[in-house]
């Protein structure tokens, strides 16, 4: 083809469309919505993945977290009554301190220990989970300090009573005073406990992006009180007494969490049957816990995530496949009804190729109109989602070139069969159509 | 002695195979046109006269025979030489006038020259002279909706010039048209053959024909009569 005619030929092919806007546009739509639902949809699961992967990233992907379980059928009667009961199971102390001696590339080992309480300041009272752990608990799990400082060596060395609360909570409590050396009550079932506030903590996952994420029970996380480890053992010990309807139940859960941190994810998959070996070297074949391998459901997410996108694609290829149809449609009703400018080009020196291109470049830019508009309406979408309703969605590069590609694709494929028609229109016969 | 002449047919045949049966359509033609000459071509329906005009328009191939086109047979080309030798050597004129809807008098005017891969931009004032030259000067950016069927034809006229072809090749040029205009369209025809341009006109008007310097009939496929006026001299194949 020769070059410079290309613009000529996209001018009349604008010019012939323009002839029926109608039709134009309603063809077009076609591809308008295939193209856009491809770029809409990838955003919403990219948006989703995006979330998901970052609240499993700060659990650190470098990190094995071992929680307590209670077994299904391991209660124990308490002597005097048939509605009292006690359940003696989980980690222990001496299981963490396995871990960090047997288990290799372990470079460190955070014990957790957690119990529902509430906790009053002056008037104000809030249910909260009360956490003992050690003074490293902000690095491991990637959570800032806002105010103060976290607990230290010293307070956990002499069992004092020193606490720090997480932004939500604080908020919640103080109300807009400064909580800093602030006094508060820790209550449990058994006993009530004066601890002075030293820092507040933002958490990473549950701070930031989930702020109403819930626990198992329907609690909300975030209003958590951080004790050093040893005060919590000291003052309200490992008993935890829990009152429901009509029953009592006590549980005796040593730790509730143990996290493990290795130098690297690749350490963590070897080292996962002896960390397994560990465990069960003590519990004669007893489950009452479970191992959280984010990278693991790191790595399943994002298999997930490839199989919904290769799903959302199969999806837009065919609805582009109908646009595409549409198009070929209309683009035959087009060469029947200009027929004889077909004829007149032919008889004016057009070549079956001249003709050939001429069409296809208006099947072409109908489809890349369409695409445009539609790759504009999916980003104007996604950016009203992502910044003015406050969902992660993110458009990515590949999805708009996909569509594109597709569309551009399309209109090749279904334009070539109209084009051909028309190019091999016997031109006595196209000159003769009325 | 005679000039140059710029089309030569031999032995012109034309047979159209439909399958049951043939039907010979040119049974062997065979005459010369001169260049600066006015030709009409006549014939009652069936004579041959629609097959004549698409070999020569280079529309059509005949069966068998010569067409030598300047200096070129043209009866063997394939598709692309063809459009190649209709986009160059060839102006025609339609009887329905055939503008494209979608684009301006200066712009159906190009038509021809953009497919022998010239810009519109570098040929823009030729196309304008040409639409002066019919009388379209304030028309140049009407689409053919806008215009009259005269005025379309002048649209015509223009265009069958842009390529400076070797000959013009008329359809019944007048056949749309009503009494005056079609005057006035012959009197442009009239205008290019005093400028010594060749025209071949297809008729079966005798006021059409009336014009020309000469009227060659054709009937069953054949020459029936070819009469030179001036000269008066009629050959009877």
């Amino acid at each position: 083809m020769r070059g410079s005619s290309l613009i000529q030929i996209v001018q009349v092919g604008f010019k012939s469309l323009r002839l029926h806007k109608l039709r134009s546009g309603l063809t077009m739509l076609g591809m308008i919505i295939g193209v856009w639902a491809v770029i809409v949809l990838v955003a919403i699961g990219e948006g989703a993945s995006h979330d998901a992967q970052e609240a499993i990233k700060a659990l650190g992907a470098q990190n094995v977290i071992i929680r307590s379980v209670k077994p299904m059928s391991d209660k124990v009667q308490l002597q005097g009554s048939d509605m009292e009961w006690e359940t003696i199971y989980g980690l222990k102390n001496s299981d963490a301190s396995r871990i960090s001696k047997t288990v290799p590339g372990v470079i460190k080992v955070l014990p957790v220990l957690t119990q529902r309480k509430n906790i009053t300041h002056g008037k104000r009272d809030v249910d909260c989970q009360l956490i003992g752990t050690y003074p490293y608990y902000p690095q491991f799990t990637q959570s800032k300090m806002v105010a103060g400082t976290f607990l230290n060596e010293i307070e956990e060395a002499r069992k004092e009573n020193s606490c720090v609360l997480t932004l939500e909570l604080a908020e919640k409590l103080f109300a807009g005073h400064n909580p800093l050396m602030e006094k508060v009550v820790i209550r449990g079932f058994e006993s009530a406990q004066v601890f002075r506030v030293k820092g507040i903590i933002q958490e990473r996952v549950e701070g930031a992006k989930l702020p109403q994420q819930k626990d198992a029970l329907g609690r909300t996380i975030s209003a958590n009180v951080f004790i050093p480890l040893s005060t919590f053992k000291a003052l309200f010990g490992i008993k935890n007494i829990d009152r429901s309807v009509g029953s009592l139940s006590v549980e005796r859960v040593e730790l509730s969490e143990i996290r493990v941190e290795f130098g690297s994810a690749d350490e963590v998959m070897e080292a996962l049957p002896l960390l397994r070996e560990a465990l069960d070297k003590t519990r004669r074949g007893k489950v009452d816990y479970e191992i959280q391998v984010p990278i693991n459901e790191l790595n399943a997410l994002k298999a997930q995530k490839a199989r919904d996108t290769r799903m959302l694609m199969y999806i837009a290829c065919i609805s582009l496949l109908v646009g595409g149809i549409g198009i070929m449609n209309i683009m035959l009703a087009t060469v029947t009804e200009r027929t004889q400018e077909i004829g007149v080009r032919r008889a004016m020196g057009a070549t079956q190729k001249d003709i050939t291109v001429q069409f296809l470049i208006e099947t072409l830019i109908l489809c890349l109109l369409g695409g445009s508009i539609g790759v504009c309406g999916g980003w104007g979408f996604a950016w009203v989602r992502h910044h003015l309703l406050h969902t992660t969605t993110i458009v990515t590069e590949w999805s708009v070139l996909a569509a594109f590609g597709l569309s551009v694709t399309v209109g090749l494929v279904f334009g070539l069969y109209p084009a051909r028609r028309a190019a091999l229109l016997d031109p006595i016969e196209a000159l003769r159509h009325a | 002695m005679a000039k140059r002449s710029i089309i030569q047919i031999k032995d012109l045949k034309k047979v159209y195979d439909l399958g049951a049966f043939k039907v010979q359509a040119l049974k062997g033609l065979n005459f010369d046109i001169e260049e600066g000459s006015y030709t009409a071509i006549m014939g009652p329906s069936g004579s041959g006269k629609s097959t004549l005009l698409n070999i020569l328009g280079c529309l059509d191939r005949p069966s068998s025979g010569a067409y030598i086109l300047g200096d070129d047979d043209v009866a063997h080309m394939d598709d692309k030489e063809l459009s190649g030798v209709r986009g160059s050597r060839i102006g025609f004129i339609f009887q329905s006038y055939n503008l494209i809807q979608q684009l301006n008098v200066v712009e159906n005017i190009h038509v021809p020259l953009f497919y022998q891969g010239k810009d519109i931009s570098d040929h823009y004032d030729h196309c304008v002279k040409l639409a002066e030259k019919v009388g379209l000067a304030d028309r140049l950016d009407h689409r053919p909706m806008q215009l009259s069927g005269g005025q379309q034809q002048r649209v015509a006229v223009a265009r069958s010039l842009v390529n400076e072809p070797l000959m013009l090749l008329a359809d019944e040029p007048t056949g749309n048209l009503d009494s005056t205009t079609e005057q006035e369209i012959l009197d442009i025809l009239d205008e290019l053959h005093g400028e010594g341009r060749t025209l071949v006109i297809v008729t079966h008007d005798d006021a059409v024909a009336e014009r020309a310097e000469r009227v060659i009939h054709l009937k069953d496929g054949l020459v029936d009569q070819d009469i030179r006026k001036g000269a008066a001299k009629a050959v009877a194949n």
